[in-house]
């Protein structure tokens, strides 16, 4: 069965959880001593029953009515099944929030409707992220819709200016408005009665559309192989490279290393235990070289010819979690090694709640910017536009978790 | 129960297995010989070139089914693994979270020491509980063994930059993804040899195996990998309904694992 990674976005309170607690009931998906337990627990608290509770399993996070950390829960629907992931929508937790986003392309935004909540700096920012992640479709739900009595103005309102923000901001994917009752269950799985005015579908049928949509998108037309070395296995006294193909199909023969443009010729792939004539996207081999490499990790691998960006400087647009000097100490991880930055420059600063660009010489935290980096030592990589795998990096600041950074 | 692509859930594990292998000098696994740890094993033959590269421990309190310990023997001579046994003390007047806590985790505790691993693998599933649902692919630890649930690092794509904090390890979980499904469909598919007791006799069957005194069988027909697939489509009962230390108390299992527990 085909399974659809979606992410949860949204402020804290806006309603993730209980959406995500909502579909498992409505779908079947979760079993009834889940719900008994989330239901016991409910009561136990003084609280009416809380669907949020079957995703929200610590005792700090039920007690205290927040999600702490990621996590994923599955539900069946029709032909596809959906792997929804929950993330905390605390400002101090955005970086378990991207942990958690960052495994789909899919994402659901919950924006309260009630009064007093509404658009609110989370709701933004966790779109501007997701974006930076990989997501490229996006279901805004409009929640706690009960709360204003159903009413269509006040849900064409937040639309609009939702809808203005994401444009703000590029968003370009594709984008689609429902709104909903987490809680009541309104508009989820079936057309809600009391939002007659609303002519879409809903929410899981949306999600439904464009998930089988997405898939006949026409991918970009890059099929060269670039894959990135692990490191060693030993056969006996033989060693052989491990390497995960990220791009196009590996085969017997000439293949060329990058950084360093050491060539080398491949004698043997093994997929799996199994000696093959080639092996494409997602798979990760073992191959028998004519001649050893020394410190192999982290190298690309591409077919005699077909190079890819080998180089030091970076122009990258990065999101940072704390504050970006000129003098900030940062290390990227990029293909699985850490490579130190000698350098940053501040070309750009993006207030990431509005999308504005502004020239500052530094990057406030949560906010993005663009940099041009200088790398310690050479790396290959490509556009992000043309290979996501290798046109993103996270970075460090002082060892502590920075960011990260898609190269432009 | 969702059925997810066995192939794409293959060559996730075998990646991790591999950055697992060459991120860290002396990994080890934990190998309870049920379903989920022979089934990585099954995954490691294929990364590593049909050997298991690293020691497998079993945490052994003595009080295992007698089944465990045969299928333990004969996999073992099968499989040419470097088996490590760390005996477990085992106290007639203690069980459920005493139990897997104390004496369990303090075996673990005694046998990393010895043999200095710094990275060990733990087959646990998301799909078995919501707090093993929340954890990261590489998930560090502390000296104590202890699990920093409210600050985990941050894990993004398929990059696993978990380092060994304060003279710790780190726990390796190649089939968090999986769900107990897949891992029957991919028993079935790769022919992996199963420990009986999953299967059902006088009605009864095993869907989770700990030791003789914490779990229970439960109900069932299923007499073969296809029939445990048949019911595992249609079944409403949760996996580990037959453990009983998962139930005593309010989040006894948050509470073991940040301790060390698996």
């Amino acid at each position: 069965m085909l399974v659809e990674n979606v992410t949860m976005l949204g402020h804290k309170d806006h309603g993730k959880s209980t959406l995500i607690g909502s579909i498992l009931m409505l779908t079947n998906s979760v079993s009834n001593t889940r719900i008994e337990e989330a239901k016991r627990y409910s009561e136990k608290l003084g609280k009416s029953f809380e669907p949020a509770f079957i995703l929200d399993s610590l005792e700090e996070e039920r007690e205290g009515g927040l999600t702490i950390d990621s996590t994923r829960a599955e539900a069946k629907y029709k032909d596809l099944a959906f792997e929804f992931i929950d993330v905390p929508g605390h400002e101090e937790l955005i970086k378990n929030m991207m942990s958690g986003a960052s495994f789909a392309e899919t994402a659901i935004l919950l924006v309260s409707a009630k009064p007093g909540e509404g658009i609110r700096k989370q709701t933004k920012r966790h779109v501007f992220v997701a974006k930076m992640l990989g997501i490229e479709n996006l279901i805004v739900a409009v929640n706690k819709m009960d709360t204003i009595n159903y009413d269509e103005n006040a849900y064409n309102k937040i639309t609009k200016l939702i809808g203005k923000f994401l444009s703000n901001i590029k968003f370009d994917g594709i984008i689609r408005y429902v709104p909903i009752s987490a809680y009541n269950g309104e508009n989820i799985i079936r057309r809600s009665d009391k939002m007659k005015w609303y002519n879409g579908m809903p929410l899981l049928e949306e999600l439904y559309r464009m998930t089988k949509g997405a898939g006949k998108k026409d991918k970009n037309k890059f099929n060269k192989l670039r894959a990135v070395v692990q490191g060693y296995i030993e056969d006996g006294n033989k060693k052989l490279i491990s390497a995960k193909i990220l791009n196009g199909k590996i085969e017997k023969g000439k293949i060329t290393f990058f950084p360093g443009n050491i060539e080398r010729y491949a004698k043997k792939i093994i997929l799996k235990g199994r000696a093959v004539a080639k092996a494409g996207e997602g798979s990760s081999v073992a191959i028998e070289l004519d001649k050893d490499i020394e410190n192999p990790r982290g190298l690309v691998i591409t077919k005699e010819g077909e190079e890819p960006i080998v180089a030091n400087k970076l122009n990258a647009l990065i999101f940072t979690l704390a504050k970006l000097t000129p003098s900030s100490k940062i290390v990227i991880r990029f293909l699985g090694n850490e490579v130190k930055c000698n350098k940053l420059s501040i070309i750009k600063h993006i207030d990431t709640t509005t999308g504005a660009l502004s020239k500052k010489s530094l990057i406030e935290p949560l906010n993005a910017g663009i940099l041009d980096l200088e790398l310690e030592s050479d790396i290959a990589f490509e556009r992000y536009n043309i290979l996501k795998s290798m046109g993103r990096f996270s970075f460090y600041i002082e060892n502590k978790f920075g960011g990260i950074g898609i190269v432009e | 129960m969702i059925e997810q692509n066995l192939k794409e859930l293959e060559e996730r594990s075998i990646f991790i297995l591999r950055e697992a292998r060459s991120k860290f000098k002396n990994i080890a696994a934990l190998w309870s010989m049920g379903k989920d740890s022979t089934t990585m094993l099954a995954l490691a033959r294929k990364a590593f070139l049909g050997k298991v590269p690293f020691p497998v421990i079993h945490i052994d309190n003595g009080i295992d089914f007698p089944e465990t310990y045969k299928f333990r023997e004969e996999l073992t001579k099968k499989w040419k693994l470097n088996l490590i046994v760390a005996k477990s003390e085992i106290k007639p007047e203690i069980s459920g979270f005493s139990c897997c806590g104390a004496n369990k985790t303090e075996a673990l505790k005694k046998v990393m020491k010895q043999y200095k691993f710094d990275a060990l693998i733990v087959s646990i599933r998301r799909d078995e509980h919501g707090v093993r649902a929340k954890e990261r692919v590489f998930s560090p630890r502390d000296k104590n063994f202890r699990w920093n649930y409210k600050d985990q690092p941050a894990e993004l794509w398929d990059d696993y930059s978990s380092k060994i904090e304060n003279e710790g390890h780190v726990r390796i979980h190649p089939l968090l993804d999986w769900n107990e499904i897949d891992i029957w469909n991919y028993i079935k598919k790769e022919h992996i040899p199963v420990n009986p007791l999953y299967f059902s006799r006088n009605g009864f069957r095993y869907r989770s195996l700990g030791c003789t005194h914490c779990t229970v069988p439960l109900k069932s027909n299923a007499k073969t990998v296809d029939d445990i697939i048949k019911e595992l489509k249609t079944t409403n009962v949760e996996e580990r309904a037959g453990r009983e230390q998962d139930k005593e108390r309010e989040y006894v299992m948050q509470k073991l694992r940040a301790l060390g527990y698996m």
